[in-house]
Formats: C-alpha cells, structure tokens, sequence
C-alpha cells in the first residue's frame, strides 16, 4: 500500500525498502484473505490501523504535556493530558469501527480505449444505523474522492486507472480506508477480487480513407443485413450474432453452428487486417478500431475479418464492441495470460 | 507561482472552528499578554477570515519572515526572556496569529489546533481554578470539533459535529479519569520550575514602612484555610505568627532571610492546652510559613525549619499551594535570657531619626518606674488619647514615627506596631514586630477557618526580664474589636466593611461561603493529589504499600477493560438493523389483530379482510399496514422503522 497523502514524515520514507516492504506485507495479506467476492462485507479481522504524522504528532505532543504535568505535578495538566490520550485511544476504536460492517461491491467498469482512464464502479454500502464519514478507495497512489455514507446508504467510488495498451486493466487488489474522526489514524481493509476492465486498442488519429462500400445497387443500408438467402451452416465464432446461430442444430447435435447467408458481402463495408497500409500489428488494430468507430458513429454495417476472426457486416452496440474486443485481444498467446497492466 | 494566488474560500467550513477553538484558549491568557500581542492575534483571525471569505491573496514570504522576526523581539523585549509560562505563552499566541498568514491548506490548521491545546496547557499551569476544569473541557471540546469540521468530506451542520465531538469526549472521561487516579505521582521534578514573577500574588511583603503608602487595600484573597482538629481557639487567640522585623532605619523596618535557628525551638516554652490543626496555604512565593503562634509539633516531612526568631519557614519559595499540619500552644514563654548583642539590636534606633519619639519615651519611662507599667502606659496612651484607626492614613514623610505620634495621629496596625516598637527601644527595652495574620472566619458550610489577605496585621513581641518575649498588639489598645471581632467583622471610620460576616446579604454570604467551600474541597481533593494522596487514595481503594507498579498495573487493567466496554458501544453504535424487523413487528400485530393472515395473502387484502371483522381498529391498521408497506419497499430509513415499531407497540393498547 502507499499514500499519495503527505505527511509531517515524508523524510522518513525510503522508496526502496517501503516497496519490499510493501509487496511481502501484499502477498501475507493475500494469502491471510483470500480472494474476495464481487460483493464483501468487511469484518474486523481483516481491517488494519496506524497512526498518520498528525497521529504521532499528537502523540508526541500528548507525551512532552505529560513529561510537563508531572514535573509541575499540576492536576488539570493533568486532566487535559489525560483527556487527550483517552480521545487517541477512542479514535482509534472509532477509526477501526468506521470500516467494519461496509459492504463493497463491484459495480463494473466499462471499456475503454488504450490511453482512456478505466473507471471501476465499486458500491459502498453502510447498512448500520451510524454515519460513516471520510471514506476513501485507493489503490498504489491512485484514490477515488473523499465521502461519507449516511445510514442505510449507499454510493458509488470511482477508481479510475490509467491504462497505456490495449488487453485488459487488471485490479487485482485495491484498499478502502479512513481517517475518520481526528486523523490520527488510518484504518483500511485490503480487498482481492481480481477484477478487470476491457481495453480496445488505441484509435488512430489520421487514418486512410477505409475501404469503400462494396455495394453495387447503392442501397447499402437497409440491403446491408446479408440475411436474404441461406448458404448453409459454419462454426461459431466468438462475435457471430446470436440470431445468426443454428439453435435448432444446437439442440440436436450440441454444436454451436453460425447460419451463413450469401449475398452478405454485396453490399456493406469490409475492414480487414491484411488491406490496412501500417507498418506494424498495433498501428494496424489502431487504424481498424478508428475505422470501426467512425462507421459505427455514422450507424454503416460494418464486417471486420482479421486473422482468426471474422465478423459479418453489422452494426449496433454489440457488435461494435464484438469488433473492438477481437482487437484488443488480437495475437494474445493465450487468453488467460495477463495482457495490459496489473494494479495491486 | 501558485503561492500568489488568492485563497479558494474551502476552508470556510473549518477556519472560523479553528479561530474559534484558537480565541478560546487564548481568554485565559489576556489579562497577561502584553496588549500588543492580543493585537496581533485579534488582526490576523479577523484579516484572515476576511482573506478566506473575499478569496485575497496572502502575504509574500518576506513579510511573514519580517513580521515573525519583529514578533519574537517583541516578545524578548517584554519579558526579557523566552521561558516560562508568560513569554510562552506569548510566544504560542504570536505563533497562531502568524501561522495564520501562511495557513493555506485545510491540513495547515493541525498547528493551529496543537497550539491551541497548549494555550490551555499554559493557562493550566498558571491558574487552577475551580471553573478551570469545566474551562479546559469545554476547550478540548472546540478543539476537537474544530478538528473535526476540518477533516469532514462533506459540509455538516455545526450541531453534528458538535454532537460527535461530545460523544468521543464522553467516552474518553472514563478512560482520563483512571488515568488521572492512578497514573503514579512523583514528589521530585525532572527541572526546575521557573518561578513566574509576572503574576505576583498579594500576600505580606517582608518589610513595612508605615506611612509610605497612604492606603491599604483590603483584598479578600484566601491567604490560608484552617482546619482545627482540636477547639477553635476564641478570636483574640488567632494570632498567625509569619515573619519578624528588627531592623530600623528611622522610615522602614526589616528582617533576616530565613535562616536555620540552632536552638530556636529549645528556647521556647509552651503553655496552656494544645491546638492542633492542618493549614493549606496559598502560594505566597515566599518562604515564610504560618502557624497559630509559635508552633510546637509541624509536619517533619515538608523541609520546614525554624529559624532563630521562632517563625517557621521552607528552603524553597512556596508558589504551589500546600497543606500541613502543626501543633501550637495558645500561650508560650521565650529566651529569658537574652545575650548582649541581642539586647543591642532589639534596641538599636538610628540617630537623629524620630527624636521627639525618643524624648517622649525617654520621659514616660521616667514616670512609669517598671517597663511594665511603661508599657501597660503607652498602650493607655494609644488607647486614651486622640488615636484612630483608619486604612486610609496620611503620608507622613522623613520622621514617620514623629509625626504620626504627635500630628496625625492617625493609622493602621503597621503604625502603632511600628510607633509602639520605637517607644519600646527608645526606653532601653528590647522589641520587635511580627508580621502576620490575626482572626480568621469560620466556614459553617465547611466547617474550616478562612484567612484573607485583609486579615493581615502587625505587631510587637517585647522582652522583659524573667518574663522574656511576649506578645503586645498596640493596635487591640486603639481598636479592640480589630481584635476581638477580626477585621471583616470591624467597621472603622465606615471604611473597611469587607464581605465576609458583613456581606450585603445573608443569600450572599451563604453564596459566598459556599463557594469557598467548594474551592477548599477543589484545593484537597484535586488539586492536592500528590504522591502523598494518592499514596493514602490507594490503601484506602485496598492497595497494600501502594508502589508505581502496582498503581500502573491497576491503570493498565483498567484502562483495558474500558477500552473493552468502549469498543462493544462502538459495535452496538454501528451494528445493522435487526434483519427483519418489519416482518417481526407485522407478525406481532396480526397476532393482536387476531386474525391469521393467509398463505400469500397480502398486507392489502389481509387488511380489507381485517377491517369486515374489526371495524373498530381500521385507523390503526391501515397505519401499520402503509408504514410496514413503507417499510418493506420504500427506501431504507431508520425513521419509517422507528414509526412502525412505535405504531405496533401501541396497537394492543388502543384495543381496549
């Protein structure tokens, strides 16, 4: 974990050693909690509390009064030393208290272009009868804004992570904290749920003209569909339509087959990895993604055919997106390797 | 540069707190800061407030530098030092107000609320009075509020965070007060407390020049309270024997520094029946120490001394307050032998001073025939002749004693002490003055003496021989009911009504009395809590030979098990609802309704079948019935559960 807040002690930080540091007290943590549902409640257990630099501050502070009261021998001093250390050790109860019982969610993260802030959804919900003030997500030194959540209530942080290449954004772990009531402690809970955000690849900004519409009649639009005459039946492809799949042929054989339909290429828009003039693979996906996203502006059918993967001219919000994954995940080695960036 | 850009009015929520906790703990301190520095606090929270409201630019480094500068000179120039309560917390007061100039951030108000806590700090080690608990928590309260209001993420009301702060106080009393009980108390300082001489209280001084100040001011300050655990000796007993003067240069009488007496205790004689009593004595930041007389028996553990004229003093300066116990002899006998160079200096006059004092004396000493009857004759001549007793005498220049005896003939204790021992020597017999209290008041609510201030009073021991020193008051001769009565009972040329006996009122003087009483019990039950105290506070509670130990083990156990009762409050504050409170709270009043709601029936139909049955109750169950509606669909309020509940509980009572 580390903080973006300064402190009265940043002299004390020493980069490396807090990240080694850092990463065992991660891994002991994962291990400790294990992964977490989409939907946790936190129990104490899991939350852990320090003192801020105001917090030892203040117990510096507490210390050099009770050095002063006892040599003056002075009762109030006393009194007000005493009052001071008994507010410390509450707000440290407090602070604790003020995590315990919250329920996070994830509320999602829609897809974002490689370059794009990912934004996570995650929900707060507080489902006692107290407030919660100063609630705040974070993950390494990227932190959601400060609130606080009413009895019963329920809102949600964002965490919006940066994102440099196309994949996925991996949010492995992030932390909920407070500083709640004097800041001169910070309690925060660790949650694992190993989510991810869908990258597409980054637009390109000056891009050729696309490939022009292979429609002869001139009435692309409406003619565009492709579904006029059956040709017969081929394997599903990840984006085919689900209109377009065999459900009888599925309940009989178990197989999941795509209906092909000729005269699908007359008349629509083709964009294909192979005509695209880039000079290597990722300005290529860029090229395609900015045509993909111009037609799908101007609502054109588009079809996408890149190398294992082909997509019939279409158009609409599912299909777009169909078109946008394949690329983000085009030459991935595997599917279940992490492409794109790990935030923990 | 960002710096010159003007303030973004956020902290406005928190600011004015802050100011506001800050101008708190600076109200004790203002009746000693010097004026220029409340000036400077008050300009800058009211300019800074103005620069947050209007979004102004604050001030350039260089003028902050310069200003700080000029401020800790100033400081430096008012009290010629920088330690101590008084420049400290000059020093803590002229930090806040230029900590202002450059407060910029919401997190830049941490110093300002430390240094506010030690303004309290400080105006704790200068006073501590009665109203200085209740004071110093309403202190931490604003403080703390202020905190609060600094570090909320949303904009709440005043009173919320009022309320919370109050809350997280409340549950650290318990925790502050086992502290406070058990946290062991040590005798010895780690260094040296200052003396502060900038808050001088009133009390004796250890000279007297009569006639150099032409009033005395009568102040009722507490000089010492009283408990006798023997009788209450009558009035004109209560003589609190303080210091001795015997050194005269024709204007002003002065003494020794307390020094240790060899035999000073041997030489005297105690006669009569005992009075034993505990004083507690006001700081007086002197080493004098009072008791009834000369005392027979002290406390052997205070570092008390007698020293050569029988009064009783401490190696250090007294400026805490501290009690002891003391045993006196209402009469005594002293020094029947008194060496030569002792009868020359209680003897000893200055030449060519007060020479037709001397004369007179010379003269009467004559008549008399016996130094006893001289003496019982110049107290006739007080007592006879033209002498008032007033607190507002005229000055009397060069040969005070002349001209009092002859001109003005008018004064207070210190010129008949003064004129009294003056006539004594002049006639070869050896005298002295004492300095100290006479009367003192009884409590009836507390059952203790009060002696104040006012009560301070001058007069003679003489020497005779076989008989040796012997008290004479020459003011008894003016006016004995100075003596018999004491002076707040006294009233003399319609001057002097003090409170006391003669408050206004008989609300008033039980009011009066009251309240000192309440500051006795304040001074012995908190503020006296030293080591030996507590030492006997803990064999009391059944601690046996009571040690730092075992004292911080009974605190670490406690301080547990509140930490314990604490964090399960803190679990009942934020536990959720019961689950289904609603269904239970529905079944409860079907059950009253006495009727059984059918499988899958809904709380419609059920209540339209209801009410064909039991006309009677449709109000009521057509509330419940939309409250459980509310409760079960609408938005999740704590308020719509509360109502339901209530309207359930008072179903069955409506019934009948």
């Amino acid at each position: 974990m580390s903080s973006t807040t300064s402190t009265y002690l940043d002299f004390l930080k020493f980069p490396a050693f807090r990240e080694a540091a850092q990463i065992r007290v991660q891994r002991w943590a994962r291990k400790r909690q294990g992964t977490d549902k989409a939907v946790t409640q936190l129990k104490s257990r899991r939350i852990y509390i320090l003192p801020t630099g105001v917090g030892l501050v203040f117990g510096l502070m507490t210390f050099t009064m009770l050095l002063g009261s006892m040599n003056y021998n002075n009762n109030l001093s006393f009194v007000l030393t005493f009052l001071l250390v008994g507010v410390g050790f509450v707000s440290m109860h407090q602070c604790q208290r003020n995590l315990v019982g919250l329920e996070i969610a994830f509320a999602g993260v829609d897809p974002v272009f490689a370059g794009q802030a990912a934004e996570f959804k995650i929900a707060i919900t507080n489902h006692s009868k107290n407030r919660r003030p100063h609630l705040r997500l974070y993950v390494g030194g990227i932190t959601s804004h400060i609130d606080d959540l009413e009895p019963g209530e329920s809102r949600v942080f964002y965490l919006e992570l940066p994102t440099s290449e196309r994949g996925r954004v991996y949010l492995e772990r992030f932390g909920v904290r407070t500083l709640f009531p004097f800041e001169l402690f910070r309690s925060w809970a660790w949650l694992h749920m190993d989510l991810s955000g869908l990258v597409y690849p980054k637009a390109a900004r000056n891009v050729p003209e696309p490939p022009p519409t292979q429609s002869a009649h001139g009435h692309r639009q409406h003619d565009a569909r492709g579904e006029e005459d059956f040709a017969g039946l081929r394997r599903f492809h990840v984006g085919d339509s689900p209109r377009h799949v065999a459900w009888k042929a599925y309940a009989r054989s178990g197989e999941l087959l795509s209906k092909q339909f000729s005269g699908a290429d007359t008349s629509s828009q083709w964009f294909e990895f192979d005509q695209v003039e880039a000079a290597d693979v990722e300005q290529r996906l860029s090229i395609l993604t900015r045509w993909i996203i111009d037609a799908d502006r101007t609502q054109r059918d588009y079809g996408l055919r890149i190398p294992g993967h082909e997509f019939s001219p279409a158009h609409g919000e599912g299909h777009r997106h169909r078109c946008l994954e394949a690329l983000a995940f085009f030459d991935a080695a595997e599917p279940d390797m992490k492409v794109g960036r790990v935030y923990s | 540069m960002s710096k010159r850009t003007g303030t973004d009015g956020s902290l406005l929520a928190s600011l004015p707190w802050t100011l506001g906790a800050l101008a708190f703990s600076v109200i004790p301190h203002l009746q000693y800061l010097p004026i220029w520095v409340t000036a400077i606090f008050l300009a800058c929270s009211g300019w800074r407030l103005q620069v947050e409201r209007k979004r102004w630019r604050l001030p350039p480094a260089w003028i902050r530098i310069v200003l700080s500068l000029m401020c800790f000179i100033g400081v430096l120039a008012s009290y010629q030092s920088v330690s101590g309560v008084g420049p400290g917390s000059a020093l803590l007061a002229v930090m806040a107000a230029l900590k202002l100039l450059e407060t910029r951030q919401r997190r830049d108000q941490f110093v300002l609320l430390f240094i506010s806590i030690f303004l309290i700090m400080s105006s704790l080690l200068r006073e501590q009075y009665l109203w200085s608990l209740p004071y110093l928590m309403t202190g931490v309260l604003f403080t703390m509020t202020a905190w609060l209001r600094m570090s909320e993420a949303r904009r709440v009301s005043v009173g919320r965070s009022l309320k919370t702060g109050a809350r997280l106080m409340a549950y650290s009393i318990p925790l502050m007060i086992a502290m406070w009980v058990f946290f062991p108390r040590i005798a010895t300082p780690f260094w040296a407390v200052p003396i502060d001489t900038s808050s001088a209280t009133s009390g004796l001084s250890d000279r007297m020049s009569p006639g150099d100040i032409s009033s005395l001011s009568l102040s009722n300050a507490v000089a010492f309270r009283v408990k006798f655990t023997s009788n209450v000796p009558p009035p004109h007993e209560r003589y609190w024997r303080g210091l001795v003067l015997h050194r005269f240069n024709g204007r002003t009488w002065t003494g020794n520094e307390p020094s240790r007496g060899s035999s000073a205790r041997d030489a005297v004689e105690y006669l009569g029946d005992p009075v034993a009593y505990e004083i507690t004595l006001e700081p007086t930041r002197q080493r004098w120490v009072f008791a009834l007389e000369i005392p027979y028996e002290w406390d052997r553990n205070k570092r008390f001394f007698m020293a050569g004229q029988q009064q009783l003093a401490i190696i250090q300066p007294i400026d805490q307050r501290i009690t002891y116990n003391a045993v006196s002899y209402p009469d005594f006998r002293l020094n029947n032998e008194l060496q030569q160079f002792e009868r020359n200096r209680y003897t000893r006059l200055p030449d060519d001073s007060n020479s037709r004092t001397v004369e007179l004396a010379r003269n009467m000493r004559k008549s008399a025939g016996s130094s006893e009857a001289y003496i019982n004759q110049v107290l006739r001549k007080f007592n006879e002749e033209e002498f008032f007793y007033t607190l507002e005498p005229p000055p009397l220049g060069n040969n005070p004693v002349d001209r009092f005896l002859f001109d003005t003939k008018q004064g207070f204790c210190e010129h008949y002490a003064s004129a009294f021992a003056v006539l004594m020597r002049a006639a070869g017999i050896p005298s002295r003055i004492v300095l100290g209290y006479q009367g003192g008041e009884i409590n009836p609510m507390g059952q203790y003496m009060i002696v104040r201030q006012a009560d301070a009073h001058a007069w003679n021991e003489v020497w005779l021989p076989r008989r040796g020193w012997y008290r004479v008051d020459p003011t008894g001769a003016v006016a004995p009911e100075r003596i018999r009565e004491g002076r707040s009972g006294a009233m003399f040329d319609g001057i002097g009504a003090s409170w006391g006996l003669n408050a206004p009122s008989e609300f008033l003087y039980q009011l009066t009395m009251t309240w000192d009483a309440l500051n006795a019990k304040w001074n012995e039950w908190i503020l006296a809590y030293g080591p030996d105290n507590q030492g006997k506070f803990m064999e009391w509670l059944g601690m046996q030979k009571p040690d730092w130990r075992k004292m911080m083990l009974t605190l670490v156990a406690i301080v547990v098990l509140l930490t314990a009762i604490i964090s399960v409050m803190l679990i009942m504050r934020y536990r959720p609802p019961a689950k289904d409170e609603a269904a239970r709270l529905y079944r409860k009043f079907t059950g009253a309704a006495g009727l059984e709601p059918e499988m899958g029936e809904t709380p419609f139909s059920y209540f339209a079948r209801l009410i064909i049955e039991r006309s009677e109750i449709t109000t009521e169950a057509d509330d419940i019935t939309s409250l459980y509606l509310d409760v079960r669909y609408g938005p999740p309020e704590l308020a719509s559960v509360k109502a339901l509940q209530t309207a359930v509980s008072e179903f069955p009572r409506q019934r009948q």
